[in-house]
């Protein structure tokens, strides 16, 4: 019982600090831990798809992008809709370009739907840049609303809602163990009975729609986006990192992930600007934790995990003969 | 008419002579995958790298470009070969999701490669200079830059060889007996491990090489790596993952649609005409629409 109390004492201590921190820092601080929280709740995001249902989404951006594209068109000046109003207007419209990339691909094996979501970011990216409604490369404006506090709640709500979802969908349900079991043998999870591609569809979807609401928040606190600073493939590549780093499949790791790399990637920015080195350091960071801690930060704390793992991949691998398969 | 027929070979001839440049590459592409089991994002780096190994040769020793393309198989067959193993490892690794890591670990390798460009080389586009730029051919109506004749002619010389290779020889047989059923491969004896090393070494030397001749085509900058994986996926998913003869006629056929919409549409059009494409593909034939075995 011991290190459940830790946990949840240290849960609520988080919780305390996180709500009384405008209190405590001026703007500038307020302003990073505003992109710390969205960071961990995008990490979060990417982690229900690719660490629950091991499906790796290299486009993850097209969802953030779409759902700050959705608000800052609604928000502009012709129709002026209040910012809240926005939020249920993305989430459709982001869950079903999810149903439409998701229905084919998730029936394939991951790398075609890696490379499908990857293509579809860049297609929002070329189409985004075209496009004369979304401002083509220059972007488009939205109503300015300077109040960091505000931002802060919102981002931190939203974040809150991720894990908490996350946490009571695929640790403590029928679903999350549903997805589990497609994620580790598919074929095996089916013959029990569970309806695979409507699972990793819906999981596809949440994954889509979480991520689309920050990207509406952060579209309003930023006041405006351009096709790369919403859809840019540098979005999903921290998101990866982030996840990858924290430990893939963990309910913690994504917002331990998520946050180190971002105090790290504020560091290099307040010493060096926007800087191409960041993006190397990122290449390097996921080639590091890939080759030397592939169970991420997550995965030193509970070894129990990442040994039961292993043990199921080598009967799954006994099980299938070839453990690999052919490209068939 | 006249004119319009002249445009339209024109446009085909551009389109099918870069198709063959985008097939040498994607053939290694379908190879790497077919062995080792795993899809290359960072396929378009290798590109990139080669295009600016004969910039850099050509602007700092003042040798011809086409010099370029022998050191760059040496030079990144050699790099192939010492990461191909590193590949095997993490792909075969008794980590939980051996795919998803070894996807994840080219994606990182891409990134790293694209930030280390950048950082080295900055955004500045170069291209990369030989005895037959500027120079052109006419043939009848149509008048075609020699030096994507040179590369076309070099594209089927490296595809022909590459084939011979692969279905004339006892190693291109070893090579695709562990594509169809590595187990049963490595009960023949065949070193999977060495063979995964030999292939990758192979697949970066010959990618590389088609770098130079893209970089002497058009230019080369540290962004345009991208476009080049989005060809080579392009390709993977049009001709079916792992197929290598699909890989040629599909990649000609992405040469031609770049082509007539750059001529037709607008070149800012053309990647947005292959992804539309590509999306396509996936929706009503997701195993690829030119599938053959290897």
């Amino acid at each position: 019982m011991k290190p459940r109390w830790t946990g949840l004492l240290l849960l609520i201590a988080v919780i305390v600090v996180l709500a009384l921190l405008p209190m405590l820092v001026n703007n500038f601080w307020l302003r990073i831990a505003t992109g710390a929280l969205m960071w961990a709740g995008l990490a979060c995001s990417w982690n229900i798809l690719g660490g629950y249902a091991g499906y790796i989404n290299f486009g993850h951006s097209a969802f953030f992008g779409l759902g700050a594209y959705v608000t800052a068109l609604l928000m502009g000046d012709k129709l002026a809709w209040p910012f809240f109003a926005t939020l249920p207007a993305g989430i459709v419209v982001t869950a079903l370009f999810a149903i439409i990339i998701g229905a084919p691909t998730l029936r394939l094996r991951g790398a075609y739907f890696a490379i499908a979501t990857w293509a579809f970011a860049e297609v929002l990216i070329q189409f985004a840049s075209v496009m004369d409604f979304t401002g083509g490369i220059g972007g488009i404006g939205l109503p300015p609303f300077l109040d960091e506090r505000f931002f802060y709640f919102a981002m931190f709500g939203a974040a809150a809602l991720t894990y908490l979802i996350t946490w009571a969908l695929f640790e403590r349900s029928r679903f999350g163990l549903k997805v589990k079991a497609l994620r580790d043998h598919e074929p095996a999870a089916e013959a029990m009975g569970i309806n695979t591609s409507l699972v990793k569809l819906q999981t596809f979807v949440l994954s889509a729609v979480t991520a689309s609401v920050f990207g509406a928040i952060f579209a309003y606190w930023v006041t405006f986006i351009n096709p790369n600073s919403v859809f840019g493939g540098d979005i999903t590549d921290q998101m990866v990192v982030m996840v990858l780093l924290g430990g893939l499949g963990s309910l913690w790791g994504p917002a331990l992930g998520g946050v180190a790399l971002f105090v790290v990637n504020r560091i290099i920015w307040m010493y060096w600007g926007d800087t191409a080195f960041y993006i190397a350091i990122l290449g390097a960071a996921i080639v590091l934790v890939v080759l030397f801690l592939p169970n991420g930060i997550a995965g030193l704390f509970s070894r129990r995990g990442a040994k039961s793992g292993a043990v199921l991949d080598k009967a799954v691998g006994n099980l299938a003969g070839d453990g690999q398969g052919g490209p068939s | 008419m006249v004119p319009a027929l002249d445009l339209f070979l024109q446009t085909l001839l551009n389109g099918l002579l870069i198709g063959g440049v985008i097939g040498t590459f994607t053939i290694g592409f379908q190879l790497a995958f077919g062995v080792l089991h795993v899809i290359d994002f960072a396929v378009g780096g290798w590109v990139v790298l080669g295009g600016y190994l004969g910039y850099y040769m050509a602007a700092g020793l003042g040798v011809d470009g086409f010099l370029a393309i022998p050191v760059a198989f040496v030079l990144f067959g050699a790099i192939g070969y010492l990461i191909g193993p590193i590949l095997y490892n993490v792909r075969n690794s008794r980590t939980a999701r051996p795919e998803l890591m070894a996807l994840a670990l080219t994606f990182g390798l891409f990134t790293l490669l694209r930030g280390g460009m950048l950082t080295a080389w900055g955004f500045n586009t170069h291209s990369v200079p030989t005895a037959l730029s500027g120079e052109s051919l006419a043939v009848g109506p149509v008048t075609v830059p020699l030096i994507r004749v040179a590369a076309a002619v070099f594209a089927i010389a490296i595809a022909g060889g590459l084939f011979l290779f692969l279905y004339r020889t006892r190693y291109g047989l070893a090579i695709r007996a562990t594509a169809e059923n590595r187990q049963n491969a490595a009960l023949m004896g065949v070193n999977i491990r060495r063979l995964s090393a030999n292939v990758y070494g192979l697949y970066a030397g010959i990618t590389a090489m088609a770098g130079v001749l893209m970089g002497a085509i058009f230019s080369v900058n540290p962004e345009v790596g991208l476009r080049y994986t989005l060809f080579a996926f392009f390709v993977a998913v049009l001709a079916g993952l792992g197929s290598v003869g699909g890989a040629l006629v599909a990649a000609l056929l992405l040469g031609v649609i770049e082509a007539f919409v750059a001529t037709y549409v607008g070149s800012s059009y053309s990647l947005l005409a292959i992804f539309a494409t590509l999306f396509l593909v996936l929706l009503v034939s997701p195993r690829g629409i030119l599938r053959h075995g290897l």
